[in-house]
C-alpha cells in the first residue's frame, strides 16, 4: 500500500464502488397474516420466492430444516378442517417448530367460553404463533389485539383465507412460468386474467384471491348466479363481474372453480343443482375460450360433476394436485416470514 | 325550602338566547333571574352555557334483569353526567316491561335514586314476542309514557295496527324499531361494498325503508302518534320525509352514532361498532347531518345500549348489538356538528329539548319561572379526552375512547338538586 | 462505501488482497485440493451463498484446467440452518440451494469467502449432511480472520488475516461486486 496519498486514492475508489447485489436482511414490520391489507407487492413476491426454496426442501430425502427450532406454533381450529390444519402442521414440523394442535370440537368453547378466554388459557403454552380458523369473520383480527404472538388466518367466515390465495398465486406463477414483466417490476401478474366461478358471496377463497391477484396486477373476473355474486365487488379495483361463464373464461390465463355447497341449493339462493350445472359447470368445452395455456384450479375438495366436470378436474389443464402440494411450501414460507427476525 | 343559584351562565332555551344571568331555583322549580337573596347552594356557571337539561326518549337501562350491563342507579347517573334530565327507558329487559307492576316498581325505584328522571316505556306485545298486545291502559296508569317493542321489529302488521289503534285512543306514543326482519336476515353491518369486502353478512337499507313505510302507513291509518326511532339511512329518511309530507302522524329520531360513525368503522372487526340499525355509509351520514337542520328530523335520541365488555369481545356474529353513548352524546355532537360549523347550537339544543318534548306532548323545557328546575351547565370551550374508565355507566368501553371533545356538562340539576358535577 | 456501510458507520482501512493475490491464492488452493484428494475423481465443489459460489466455480474450473475433469459445482444457502434465528432482529432472505447431484460417496469441498466464528460452516455441514452422506467434507476459504467460536478449521486457506472484533473483512469479487480485492474496514463506535 504505502503512502497516505495512495491510501486516500484507494479510499476514493472505494466510495465509487457500486453496491453489492447481496440481498440485505429486511426488517419486516409484518406481524400477522390476516388478509392482504397493507401488504406490498414486493413483500408478497418475497413470500412466493421463499416458498420456492421451501418447496426444494420438500424434495430432499430429509424433508426438514432446523430453521424454526425453538419456536412454538399452535393451531386453533374452531371450524373443522383436517386438510388445512395438517398442511399447517406439516409446514411447522418441516422447519422443526414445536406444534400444539387445539381441536375446537373438544374445547371448552362449546360451553360458551368466549374466544378471548380461550386465548387466555392458551397463552400459558407460550406459543409464538397461532394459526386460527373460525366460522365468524374477524376472529383472527380480534385475536391480534389480545396476544403478543403472531396470528395467521387459516380462514375466518367469508372474509379471508390468505394462505390459500398465496398457494393459488404460487401455483399460477409456476404453472405459467411467469417472470416479472419489464417496466412493471412490482406488478408481476400485469396483463394476466384470473376467472373465479361459483358461490362468490360465501367464499373467503374468492375474496382473498381477488385481493391478492389484483394487488399483483392481474385482472380478476367473478362469475356466478346473481344470488351468489355480490354486485358491490365490481367496485373493487381490477375486478369485473359477469353472469356468463363464456364471458368470464374468454381470454383467461386461469379459471378457478369454487365448491358449491349443497346447503345453498335448499335455501332461497339457488333453484336447483341441475340449473347450476347447466349454466356454470366448468367443462372442457367451456375452457375452449380461455387462453391456450390456461390452467384450471380449485381450492378443494371438489364436487365432481357439479362445479367442475370430472374429465376437466383430472385432465392436463388441471393444477389441482399441485395446489395441494404447494400449500405446504407456501405455509412454510409464511411461518418463516412471520417468525424469524421478530425479536 | 331549598334555594339554588346557578351563577353567571349564558342562558339559552327554545325561546331564545337570554344572555348572562343568575338563575334561581326554589324547591324543584325555576324561580327566576337575578333575584338575589340567600341560597342553600351556589353553582358556578361563569363562562358556561346554561340550558334546560336534555330529554332522551330512547335509552336501554337494562333494569330489571340485566343489571350486569347497567341498572337504574348507574344508568340514571350516566344520563345526568351526559346532561340529560329525563330518560325514557326501553322495555326489552328481563322480564320485559309488559306488566303494570314492573312499571310501578321502576317509577318508585327511580324516584328513590334521584339523578335523572325516569319515564318508563312499556312493551307493545307480551314478552315482546310479537303475538299478543299488552294491557296498554293499565301500563299507562302505572306510569308508562310510551309503548314500544324496541330492540325487536313488530313483524306482524295486524298487531302493529291494533297497538296503534289502542295507543291512539289512550294518547300513548308508539315508538318503532323499523327493520323488516326477513330483509334484515342475519346482517351484522350495513350491506354495501365494505360488508362485501369484509365478508360479513349485510343488512341493507331497504330493510329499514320498507318497514318505515309500513309503520308510517299504519300511523296514518290509525291516527296514532308513531315515533320512528333511530332512522339510520338516507333512504330511510327520504321515506320518513315523504310520510310526513303526506300527512302521516309520525316523528323522526336519529342517534348520535348514526351521525358520527360510518360502516368503515367495522374494518377492524370490532363488535364495539355492531349496532342495529347498522352504521351506514359515509354518504348516509352526510345526508343525515344535512337533514338535521330541516323539519324532517324531530329529535335526537341516544339509543344508549350498554353491554358487558365480555359480550362486546365475542366474535362479530355472536356479539350483541348496541352502543353505550349517553355520557358522550352531547359533547360528541357539539364537537362534530356545532363546533365544526355544520349545525347551529340552537338547533342541536332544540333536537334534545323542544323536539323530544313535542314528540311526547310534554311542555317545552324553558328557563322561565314555574318550569321544573331541570338545568344543565355546559363548558363549551374546554377540550378533554373521552375516558370510558371514568363513566358512571357500567359500559366503560366506548368507541370514542380518547376522542378530544368539547361541550362537556359540568353540572346537571334535576328537580333543583345536583344530579351530577364533573 | 455502500449506503449500508455508511449507515453502519464503517470506514475503510486497507486492502489486504489485490486481484492478483486472490488469483494466486485460488490457483494454489486448487493444486492443494488435487494433491490432498489424489486427483479430481469423486470431487464436488459447493459454494456457500453468496460469494462462496463464484469462488467455488473458479476452483472447479481450475481443477478442470489442471486435471482434465471438471468437478460439479453446487450452491448452498444456509439460512434455514442458522443457529440464531430465534434471536435475530432482521429477517434473512432465503435463497435457493442448487445441488443438482447426489452427494452420496463424494468428496465435497465447501467454499466460502471468509471464515470467522465458524457458525456458517457448521450450518453448511448440517445442510450438506441432510442431503445425503458424502465420503468426506473439506473446507476452503479465501480469508481466515480468526475468532472461532466453534471447533471448526479450514482445510485450505487463501490468507490468514488476524483481525480485531471491531474490524470487518469485505471480499469483493468481479462476479458479484464489479471489482475484485479483499478490504479491511473498521466499525466506528458512535
Amino acid at each position: 500500500m504505502g503512502t497516505a496519498a495512495a491510501v486516500s486514492t484507494a479510499a476514493v475508489t472505494q466510495e465509487t464502488s457500486p453496491v453489492s447485489t447481496t440481498p440485505k436482511p429486511a426488517r419486516h414490520t409484518r406481524r400477522h397474516l390476516i388478509d392482504f391489507q397493507g401488504w406490498q407487492p414486493d413483500e408478497l413476491m418475497a413470500l412466493l420466492d421463499t416458498a420456492d426454496v421451501m418447496a426444494q426442501v420438500l424434495t430432499r430425502t430429509i424433508k426438514k430444516v432446523p430453521a424454526l427450532q425453538g419456536f412454538t406454533v399452535a393451531t386453533l381450529f374452531f371450524e373443522d378442517s383436517t386438510r388445512t390444519r395438517l398442511s399447517f402442521e406439516r409446514a411447522a414440523r418441516a422447519q422443526s417448530a414445536d406444534v400444539i394442535a387445539f381441536a375446537a370440537g373438544s374445547s371448552s368453547l362449546k360451553k360458551g367460553e368466549g374466544i378471548k378466554d380461550t386465548l387466555r388459557t392458551l397463552e400459558q403454552l407460550q406459543a409464538d404463533l397461532y394459526v386460527v380458523r373460525h366460522p365468524a369473520a374477524g376472529v383472527p383480527r380480534q385475536l391480534t389485539r389480545w396476544t403478543d404472538a403472531a396470528v395467521v388466518n387459516a380462514g375466518d367466515g367469508r372474509h379471508a383465507h390468505p394462505t390459500q390465495a398465496l398457494l393459488d398465486a404460487y401455483t399460477f406463477r409456476s404453472a405459467l412460468a411467469i417472470k416479472p414483466p419489464e417496466g412493471a417490476p412490482l406488478a408481476p401478474f400485469t396483463g394476466r386474467r384470473l376467472a373465479i366461478v361459483g358461490d362468490i358471496e360465501h367464499s373467503r377463497v374468492a375474496r382473498s384471491n381477488v385481493e391478492l391477484f389484483t394487488k399483483l396486477g392481474a385482472e380478476v373476473v367473478l362469475c356466478g348466479p346473481a344470488t351468489l355474486l355480490p354486485r358491490e365487488l365490481a367496485q373493487l379495483p381490477g375486478v369485473t363481474i359477469t353472469h356468463s361463464l363464456e364471458a368470464a373464461v374468454e381470454g383467461a390465463d386461469a379459471v378457478m372453480a369454487l365448491r358449491l355447497q349443497r346447503e345453498r341449493m335448499s335455501s332461497a339462493l339457488l333453484p336447483s343443482e341441475a340449473e347450476y350445472v347447466a349454466r356454470y359447470q366448468l367443462t372442457e368445452r367451456a375452457m375452449r375460450l380461455a387462453k391456450d395455456h390456461a390452467i384450471v384450479m380449485h381450492p378443494g375438495p371438489i364436487n365432481r360433476d357439479v362445479e367442475i366436470s370430472s374429465d376437466l378436474a383430472d385432465g392436463p389443464r388441471s393444477v389441482i394436485e399441485q395446489q395441494v402440494a404447494n400449500g405446504v411450501s407456501v405455509r412454510m414460507a409464511v411461518l418463516y416470514t412471520l417468525l424469524v427476525g421478530k425479536r | 325550602m331549598s334555594r339554588v343559584v346557578v351563577r353567571g351562565g349564558d342562558l339559552r332555551d327554545g325561546a331564545g338566547h337570554h344572555g348572562r344571568h343568575d338563575l334561581y331555583l326554589l324547591d324543584g322549580t325555576i324561580e327566576g333571574l337575578d333575584l338575589g337573596g340567600r341560597v342553600d347552594l351556589e353553582v358556578d356557571a361563569e363562562g358556561n352555557l346554561v340550558t334546560p337539561a336534555f330529554l332522551d326518549l330512547h335509552a336501554h337501562l337494562r333494569d330489571p334483569g340485566q343489571e350486569v350491563k347497567e341498572d337504574l342507579a348507574s344508568g340514571l347517573a350516566a344520563a345526568a353526567a351526559g346532561g340529560f334530565g329525563t330518560v325514557v327507558s326501553m322495555a326489552n329487559t328481563a322480564p320485559v316491561v309488559d306488566d303494570p307492576g314492573i312499571v310501578a316498581d321502576l317509577v318508585s325505584r327511580s324516584r328513590a335514586i334521584g339523578k335523572a328522571r325516569l319515564r318508563p316505556a312499556a312493551a307493545l306485545s307480551r314478552g315482546m314476542r310479537g303475538e299478543q298486545l299488552t294491557d296498554l291502559s293499565a301500563l299507562k296508569r302505572a306510569g308508562a309514557v310510551m309503548i314500544t317493542d324496541d330492540g325487536v321489529p313488530v313483524a306482524d302488521g295486524r298487531l302493529m295496527r291494533s297497538a296503534c289503534e289502542y295507543a291512539a285512543e289512550l294518547g300513548l306514543v308508539v315508538q318503532t324499531h323499523s327493520e323488516d326482519p326477513s330483509l334484515r336476515a342475519d346482517g351484522v353491518m350495513n350491506e354495501g361494498v365494505v360488508s362485501q369486502r369484509l365478508g360479513l353478512p349485510g343488512n341493507p337499507d331497504a330493510a329499514e325503508a320498507v318497514m318505515l313505510f309500513r309503520d308510517g302507513e299504519v300511523a296514518r291509518l290509525t291516527g296514532a302518534r308513531v315515533h320512528l326511532a333511530h332512522v339510520s339511512s338516507r333512504r330511510g329518511l327520504e321515506v320518513a320525509a315523504w310520510l310526513k309530507a303526506s300527512g302521516a302522524p309520525v316523528s323522526v329520531e336519529v342517534t348520535p352514532h348514526h351521525l358520527t360513525l360510518d360502516d368503515e368503522a367495522l374494518e377492524g372487526f370490532d363488535p364495539l361498532y355492531k349496532v342495529a340499525p347498522p352504521l351506514r355509509t359515509r354518504a348516509d351520514v352526510d345526508h343525515l347531518r344535512r337533514a338535521l337542520a330541516t323539519p324532517v328530523i324531530d329529535s335526537i335520541g341516544t339509543d344508549h345500549a350498554p353491554h358487558t365488555l365480555a359480550e362486546k369481545q365475542r366474535d362479530m356474529l355472536s356479539a350483541p348489538f348496541g352502543i353505550g353513548n349517553i355520557e358522550v352524546a352531547f359533547p360528541l355532537l357539539y364537537t362534530e356538528l356545532v363546533a365544526a360549523g355544520v349545525l347551529p347550537l340552537e338547533r342541536l339544543l332544540w333536537l334534545l329539548q323542544d323536539g323530544p318534548a313535542r314528540v311526547m306532548g310534554w311542555g317545552a323545557p324553558r328557563l322561565d319561572s314555574g318550569h321544573p328546575a331541570d338545568v344543565v351547565v355546559i363548558d363549551l370551550e374546554a377540550v378533554a379526552a373521552v375516558d370510558g374508565g371514568k363513566f358512571a355507566s357500567k359500559a366503560k368501553h366506548t368507541p370514542w375512547q380518547g376522542a378530544e371533545l368539547s361541550g362537556w356538562p359540568v353540572a346537571t340539576l334535576v328537580r333543583g338538586e345536583l344530579a351530577f358535577t364533573r | 462505501m455502500t449506503p449500508e456501510d455508511a449507515a453502519e458507520q464503517l470506514t475503510y482501512k486497507s486492502t489486504i488482497m489485490s486481484v492478483e493475490d486472490i488469483d494466486r491464492a485460488l490457483k494454489r488452493i486448487a493444486h492443494e485440493i488435487i494433491e490432498r484428494n489424489k486427483g479430481g475423481a469423486d470431487l464436488a465443489v459447493v459454494g456457500i451463498h453468496t460469494r462462496g459460489v463464484p469462488l467455488a466455480e473458479r476452483l472447479s474450473r481450475l481443477v478442470e484446467e489442471y486435471e482434465g475433469t471438471k468437478p460439479p459445482v453446487g450452491k448452498l444457502d444456509i439460512t434455514l440452518y442458522r443457529d440464531d434465528l430465534t434471536e435475530i432482529a432482521l429477517q434473512p432472505v432465503v435463497k435457493r440451494t442448487e445441488v443438482d447431484f447426489d452427494v452420496h460417496g463424494l468428496r465435497i469441498v465447501l467454499v466460502d469467502d471468509v471464515l470467522y466464528t465458524g457458525r456458517t460452516a457448521r450450518a453448511a455441514l448440517d445442510a450438506l449432511i441432510d442431503m445425503g452422506r458424502p465420503a468426506s467434507i473439506q473446507y476452503a476459504v479465501l480469508v481466515d480472520r480468526g475468532h472461532r467460536e466453534l471447533p471448526i478449521r479450514a482445510d485450505y486457506v487463501g490468507k490468514n488475516v488476524p483481525t480485531s472484533a471491531s474490524e470487518v473483512v469485505h471480499v469483493r469479487l468481479q462476479a458479484v461486486d464489479d471489482s475484485e480485492q479483499v478490504e479491511l474496514w473498521e466499525r466506528q463506535r458512535p
